[in-house]
Parts: C-alpha cells; sequence; structure tokens
C-alpha cells in the first residue's frame, strides 16, 4: 500500500489579528510536514514572521524554531518544511496594531 | 431449490463476514460499499466546504468554521495515547473552541441502485481536556446525516436529508437524547451568476426529539478516559424512508422520523453523501472520534 499522504486545509479565509494561529492539528503520522500561508487579500501594514510551534498535548504550545516572513502581497506564498515535530503542529503569527491578513493554511503531510 | 442456494450463499457470507477480525464487529447488508479503517489513511472523509462563487466571502459562515479531519491517536496530556479499537487511529472531527462551533466531515458517493443501505460506525466524543474537570456538558452533540438524490430519470426525485444527532448537552444540561430534523434553512443564491446556492441544513433551530429518545452513553469518568460506541443507521433510497437506529443495545422507533425535503438540484443525481459532525455547547473544542465506519448496502 501507498505511504498515506493527505493535503489539510488548516485555515481558509481567515482575518488573522493580534496574536493569531491555526487549529491544532494531530499529525503523530507523518514524517515530514510542510505548511504554506497564502495571503487571499491585500495585507495590511507591518507583516510580522509567521512560526512553526509544536505541542505535548494540542494545549499548550511552545516554537518550534522555524519561522518565516508572512507574505506580503495577495496570492504571494510563504512556506515553512518540517520534520521532527511529535504529534501536534500549528503556526502562528503575532500581528501589531492595524496590521491584519486573510489566510488561507494549508498543511501537506507524508508518513 | 432457489432458495436453498440463497440461503446457503447467505450463510457462507455471514460465516467468512464473522470470521473476519475486521468486519466480524459490524452487520453489513450484502455489499459493503465502504469500509474505513483510519489506520489506512483517511479513506475520503474530507472537510465538508460551503458554497461559494468569486470570493470566498460568499460562502455561508456555519460552513467557513470547517476545518479538515484528522487523523487522531487520542493522545491526551496525562496518559498519552489511547488508541483505537485495533489500532492506534481514529478519525477526528474537532470543532473550534467557540460556544456553538460545529464541524463536518463528509464522504461523498453515487448510488447504482435504489435500495437499501446500512451506515455502522464505532464512535466516541469528548471535548478538550483544557480542564481538571468531568466536563460531561461540554459536548453540544455528535451526528451524522445522509446528503441523497434520485437519479436523473426517476419521476420521482427529490434531494432528501436525513439528520440525526444525540444532543449530550444544551446550554449546559445533560439532556442526553437522540434527535432529528426535518427543515433546513432557505436557499440563497450565492454569487453572480446564478448557478450556485446554498442553504444551512445543520442550523442549530429546527431539531425535534425521537420519540423514547433518551440514551445515556458510557462516557466515563475523566475527560480523558474514552469508550467506543456502536451506531447504525439505515436509510431505504427506493422509499426514501430512515428503518433503523441503534446505539449501542438500544433500539429506536423510527415511525416519526423524517427528512430534510427539498426539491431535485440540477447537479445532484444518484448522491450518496455521507456526513459526520459534533457540536460543542462551552467555548472548548469537541471531538468526534470514529474508530471504523462500515457502509454496505444491497444491491
Amino acid at each position: 500500500m501507498l505511504p498515506e499522504n493527505i493535503t489539510a486545509i488548516v485555515a481558509r479565509n481567515e482575518r488573522w489579528t493580534g496574536e493569531a494561529a491555526t487549529e491544532p492539528h494531530e499529525v503523530g503520522w507523518a514524517k515530514e510536514a510542510v505548511f504554506f500561508v497564502r495571503a487571499l487579500k491585500k495585507p495590511v501594514g507591518k507583516q510580522p514572521k509567521g512560526r512553526v510551534e509544536i505541542s505535548p498535548d494540542g494545549i499548550r504550545w511552545i516554537a518550534e524554531g522555524t519561522e518565516f516572513d508572512m507574505p506580503s502581497e495577495k496570492d504571494a506564498i510563504a512556506a515553512a518544511r518540517l520534520t521532527n515535530f511529535g504529534n501536534w503542529l500549528r503556526v502562528a503569527a503575532r500581528f501589531d496594531d492595524g496590521a491584519e491578513s486573510t489566510v488561507l493554511v494549508t498543511l501537506h503531510l507524508k508518513a | 431449490m432457489t432458495t436453498g442456494l440463497h440461503g446457503t450463499a447467505e450463510a457462507l457470507r455471514l460465516a467468512i463476514q464473522r470470521a473476519d477480525p475486521a468486519l466480524s464487529r459490524f452487520d453489513p447488508l450484502p455489499r459493503i460499499i465502504s469500509f474505513d479503517n483510519f489506520a489506512r489513511g483517511h479513506c475520503g472523509w474530507s472537510q465538508l466546504v460551503g458554497n461559494y462563487e468569486d470570493d470566498l466571502d460568499t460562502m455561508l459562515p456555519g460552513y467557513a468554521q470547517h476545518t479538515s479531519a484528522m487523523l487522531s491517536t487520542l493522545g491526551h496530556w496525562d496518559a498519552g495515547s489511547h488508541g483505537g479499537m485495533d489500532s492506534s487511529y481514529a478519525l477526528k472531527v474537532a470543532t473550534r473552541p467557540i460556544v456553538g462551533a460545529r464541524n463536518v466531515a463528509i464522504k461523498r458517493h453515487t448510488f447504482r441502485r435504489r435500495g437499501p443501505i446500512r451506515f455502522e460506525l464505532y464512535f466516541t466524543f469528548k471535548p478538550e481536556a483544557t480542564e481538571l474537570r468531568l466536563s460531561e456538558t461540554d459536548v453540544r452533540s455528535i451526528g451524522l446525516l445522509f446528503d441523497l438524490q434520485g437519479g436523473d430519470r426517476d419521476g420521482d426525485s427529490e434531494r432528501v436529508m436525513p439528520h440525526l444527532r444525540f444532543l449530550n448537552a444544551l446550554d449546559g444540561q445533560h439532556v442526553q437524547k437522540w434527535q432529528y430534523k426535518n427543515e433546513t434553512t432557505n436557499f440563497v443564491p450565492i454569487g453572480t451568476d446564478n448557478k450556485t446556492v446554498s442553504h444551512y441544513h445543520l442550523a442549530p433551530e429546527g431539531w425535534l426529539d425521537l420519540p423514547d429518545g433518551g440514551q445515556r452513553l458510557c462516557y466515563n469518568e475523566i475527560p480523558t478516559k474514552v469508550n467506543w460506541s456502536y451506531l447504525r443507521f439505515d436509510f431505504d433510497l427506493e422509499s426514501m424512508q430512515a428503518t433503523g437506529l441503534q446505539c449501542n443495545d438500544r433500539t429506536f422507533d423510527l415511525s416519526g422520523f423524517d427528512s430534510i425535503r427539498i426539491p431535485s438540484m440540477k447537479n445532484l443525481w444518484c448522491m450518496l453523501n455521507f456526513a459526520l459532525f459534533a457540536e460543542t455547547d462551552v467555548d472548548k473544542r469537541a471531538f468526534l472520534y470514529v474508530d471504523s465506519v462500515c457502509i454496505s448496502g444491497d444491491f
């Protein structure tokens, strides 16, 4: 049987402001993961760094260490490629007052 | 003689099925349409995405909240992975942590013949274990729905959507009863091309109690202990009527049951969709876990 792989949409057309993050996703079966963050609308204000977070339980989160520039133009895409992440993944970003982005976040997972 | 041969074939079918450890816990009709064990992947259970045209902003908010179902080991902060019934994995449908939030996973087929179908699954539900409390009234409901439409040459085609939910709690009350609904919201046009419409069939209004539909399930004693329950829903595609409901040791009277019925739609002939959903009653994620699903028919 071919190894499992899946494309999950973990945020679709979500307007991110302030402290924002995707919903927790269980990924323990996967050996590799790629997050894609696409700006569906023209981002407003200074765009922050996005960061990957891992968790022991899906409730408490810490930085995994990978960071990326949030897309600065409509339809621009940022990506983060990952291995060794345990059972939980999400991406997060912290926007300054007045800054925002409307995002589509795609998570590709491979066993 | 025909009856005898048929009886022998049926006995052989049952013997083979019951000797198969994976299928033995199900009671499928003669043909298995799909058998989903989530150690083999997502098995076609995908995110229910709402309709849209030109711009995702046109999607109704009830659908916009949906996210993809995931493969879960039921990992808990205090006890680690719970696992499934005979593998490490289950399908997980998780809501957002907002009171009334809902999420839906869907599997989309079409049918070959309008006859009996059977939907069986082993499931459990829990809230996210963010508190050291029993939390037994945090999950509002878990449920299932079918989305069906007859063939393009059938004279009686309509779109038929049986809905069932186990209402665990509502506004903090631990009500624990089975409900159905037979109405949806009005259709609204989506976009400008007059090709796409949408309605919100899972709107919170309009749920009705099944007669004698109260049932206390095994919830267990802390939020991270779970037990798997059996559920069976039978439906006849010829008459478009529900014919049976069983959850664990209880069967329920469906004589008063009816489905959402709306005029047939121009692109949905022979549609055979199955969906599973969860709803939360508090600002905490609700999780529906599904160990395995067997969908069968007599055709």
